[in-house]
């Protein structure tokens, strides 16, 4: 930290001090941000509630996006162009107010002035509703179609996005400052965004439209292998890639690739490592709907379709993702009094045996408690989108306010500062 | 030693990890296991007899006149999630529409022969506008087999309002048909058909049903006449419906014959439980009805996937019309598969699929 400003990742440099004792602090902050996320599924996203943009994919768009938003401003930007007095002396209330703000407004501007003022416009139709409508779809399929394109790009924002703090530590951008850093990463992720969605997701795109756009976009390589047009399959395993990268940041605490000490090799085999558990969590959610539902079959609908079972995969690993980050944020990620390897077994057990649960009773519950479709596969059921608008909730409460109020930021002592400033200097 | 303790552990949880992940991955999900670990399909064939001959004629296949104010009016209420009961739906001021109502309808008329040589008539759907059902009934003279009770049965495929709100075109003929419904409907379906109106979707029965009504079960195969059974699947549907049922012919000497209202369980999911599931399965004739693939004219990848597997199937006759939607059909036509054209009149826009009074006799 130099003059005040945030060098260092914010988050990791932060001291919280404990207000209340566990288990109530773990219990109040969950049923905080449980709370706070019902309010904005009803104002915004619920069926019968206010806006009403859970179409599904208009109101998915804007939840992605403000995932993607956060990490940029937490990650990324390091909370730039706050100081570490602001961050440090505000009131969690006054910080989550004006950083949910800047949130909001960070997401309304890059969908409604990039992509459907300027990347829509000029260059991809299926990236604006307007451009789509205006080209002759009706309003309603013009809005979800660009929606889904939209959120994409942010879905695999989400999962190559982080990797480059997490794991590269902003190599080899690492001795930049703010806002040079945050530019420079912001940029490269976003490039490496781009590409991944021309590759994972534009064929997707090329079969949409009638007829197919094979002058346009190439076809889905992936069909012969994976028996479907649909991009859903690259949906699902980089969905399993975002909660990997995660549940390698927080519940297995970058174990065992932070044992590296030098770049890039760390950050290169922190990539492979996520990529291998980004595999596993695919292939064994694919094998479990297999053994529950029996064998997809090419061309059904539904329960049955090969691409709803992979699109169920990213649904299922973002499940487990939530179930991960509570005990994260509000339960000390517990346990911690073991070695390394057994704290990270029976942390990852108690996720997946919660996770069960979890998935049990989100289906049973959410048609009520949310107002969606009954019954596990339809087209217009996205779990993923209340899940994650619920993980975004948690990221504003435990990034942007320091879980106040179950925790507050340990004002340094003045020695400390001083130590600080000058290791930074 | 620090250097070597890292290396020591960083080796120790790459180990750790690998083999978690070739068993998680590789392992459990390899040929070896995958075999012994899939649950096995021990359900019996059912027998349901056989048929003469069947014959499918389409009263009305125009669900709704214009698709954009249909899908805005879905829009301005929230979505395909919303309560289709809540939704106002436009009834007024449409050019393309009925007098000006946006709303159609879907109704079929069967017609079959028992092996015996006795016929009979069943009605699948009953509409939605009452004032376009009712026109397309007395063009087609479903008015009077309703009255004087040659129509034996209205089976209601699925609760959304295209197929049911127009029960109180059958219902005005003859209250006391014999009705049967999926699993899955909600009680605002109940309570139509006793009478009860919901202004807000311009819907409502003044003739409530006072026959007999049966609400089939799903994943059950009832077989309601020789050689005819009804399935009804779990399925959920957009507008807050759930639960679909459809029909089951074995003609002899043809072999299946699967006629549907909408379809929302999927045509591969209906014909594989066919061939699963009841005796002569091997071999499907045909296939008619809504096939519910682009309702909308929208796409999706997932129905090329469909399109592109259906000639495994060998169905030598394939009926599709309504929410099959004409993207689909051009694409089946082109992909080579058998679909039957229509006439394009009294309503219906193309001939590319059977539209408004076209029959399609399978035997």
């Amino acid at each position: 930290m130099k003059d005040g400003h945030l060098d260092t990742l914010w988050l990791e440099d932060r001291k919280l001090t404990n207000l209340i004792t566990q288990p109530i602090r773990g219990i109040l902050g969950t049923v905080l941000s449980f709370a706070f996320f019902m309010a904005l599924w009803w104002i915004f996203m619920d069926p019968r509630g206010v806006l009403r943009w859970y179409t599904p994919q208009y109101g998915y768009m804007y939840i992605r996006w403000l995932l993607i938003v956060a990490i940029w401003q937490a990650y990324i930007f390091n909370f730039w162009p706050f100081n570490l007095k602001w961050m440090e002396g505000s009131h969690p209330l006054k910080k989550g107010l004006i950083l949910v703000g800047i949130n909001f407004a960070v997401t309304g501007l890059v969908i409604w002035g990039f992509f459907y003022g300027i990347l829509g416009k000029f260059s991809i139709p299926y990236m604006s509703q307007f451009e789509l409508h205006k080209l002759g779809m009706t309003e309603f399929f013009a809005r979800e179609y660009s929606s889904l394109a939209v959120l994409m790009f942010a879905a695999i924002a989400s999962w190559l996005s982080p990797i480059w703090p997490s794991a590269f530590e902003n190599y080899p951008w690492h001795s930049l400052k703010q806002p040079a850093k945050g530019i420079t990463v912001f940029s490269f992720t976003f490039l490496l965004t781009t590409y991944a969605f021309f590759v994972f997701m534009h064929p997707h795109y090329n079969v949409l439209f009638y007829p197919w756009q094979k002058f346009a976009a190439a076809f889905p390589w992936w069909y012969e292998s994976f028996k479907t047009l649909s991009g859903n399959f690259n949906v699902g395993w980089i969905m399993c890639g975002t909660a990997a990268v995660w549940m390698v940041e927080t519940t297995w605490e970058k174990y065992p690739f932070r044992l590296i000490k030098s770049q890039p090799w760390r950050g290169i085999a922190g990539f492979l490592w996520i990529l291998l558990i980004a595999f596993t969590m695919f292939f064994v959610f694919i094998f479990m709907q297999d053994v529950v539902w029996g064998e997809s079959i090419e061309g059904a609908k539904r329960l049955m379709a090969p691409d709803w079972r992979y699109l169920h995969t990213g649904e299922l690993a973002v499940m487990m993702l939530s179930i991960a980050l509570t005990l994260y944020f509000y339960f000390d990620n517990w346990p911690k009094k073991f070695s390394t390897e057994v704290n990270l077994f029976i942390r990852t057990a108690v996720i997946v045996v919660i996770s069960f649960g979890f998935h049990y009773v989100y289906y049973a519950v959410s048609p009520g408690l949310l107002g969606t479709q009954a019954g596990y596969s339809h087209p217009q059921q996205f779990p993923m989108a209340p899940i994650i608008l619920w993980i975004v909730v948690m990221l504003y409460h435990n990034w942007f306010m320091d879980g106040w109020p179950g925790k507050s930021i340990k004002q340094p002592a003045a020695q400390e500062v001083s130590n600080e400033k000058h290791v930074s200097a | 030693m620090a250097n070597e303790f890292s290396r020591r552990s960083f080796i120790k949880g790459m180990a750790l990890g690998t083999m978690a992940g070739y068993f998680g991955s590789a392992g459990l999900s390899s040929t070896v296991f995958h075999k012994q670990m899939m649950p096995k399909d021990n359900t019996k064939k059912v027998d349901i007899g056989q048929i003469k001959s069947l014959s499918v004629k389409v009263i009305s296949e125009t669900s709704w006149f214009n698709n954009a104010v249909l899908l805005n009016d879905i829009k301005k209420s929230g979505g395909l999630l919303v309560n289709q009961y809540e939704i106002p739906w436009t009834v007024e001021g449409v050019k393309e529409g009925y007098k000006g109502n946006n709303a159609g309808g879907f109704a079929t008329l069967i017609e079959f022969e028992e092996l015996s040589g006795k016929k009979h008539k069943l009605l699948l759907d009953t509409g939605w506008n009452v004032d376009w059902t009712d026109k397309r009934f007395k063009e087609e003279g479903i008015d009077k087999m309703l009255a004087n009770k040659e129509i034996e049965a209205l089976i209601i495929s699925h609760e959304h309002f295209d197929h049911y709100w127009g029960i109180e075109a059958t219902t005005k003929y003859n209250p006391n048909i014999h009705v049967y419904v999926p699993k899955g409907f909600y009680q605002e379906g109940f309570d139509l058909l006793k009478g009860k109106a919901f202004p807000k979707a311009h819907v409502k029965n003044d003739h409530p049903h006072t026959g007999k009504l049966d609400v089939m079960d799903s994943s059950k195969i009832r077989p309601i006449y020789p050689g005819v059974a009804l399935v009804t699947f779990d399925v959920p549907i957009i507008t807050r419906v759930f639960g679909e049922q459809a029909f089951i012919f074995n003609i002899k000497d043809k072999g299946l014959a699967l006629v549907t209202g909408c379809c929302h369980m999927g045509i591969i999911t209906y014909m594989e439980f066919a061939k699963k599931r009841i005796v002569g399965g091997e071999k499907i004739y045909g296939v008619q009805g809504g096939m519910h693939i682009s309702p909308f004219e929208d796409w999706d990848p997932q129905y090329d996937d469909l399109v592109l597997a259906l000639h495994k199937y060998g169905i030598e006759k394939l009926g599709p019309n309504h929410c099959t939607g004409y993207v689909t059909a051009e694409k089946m036509i082109a992909a080579g598969l058998p679909v039957i054209k229509g006439t394009a009149r009294n309503g219906s826009k193309r001939n590319i699929y059977l539209g408004n009074g076209d029959k399609l006799v399978f035997a």
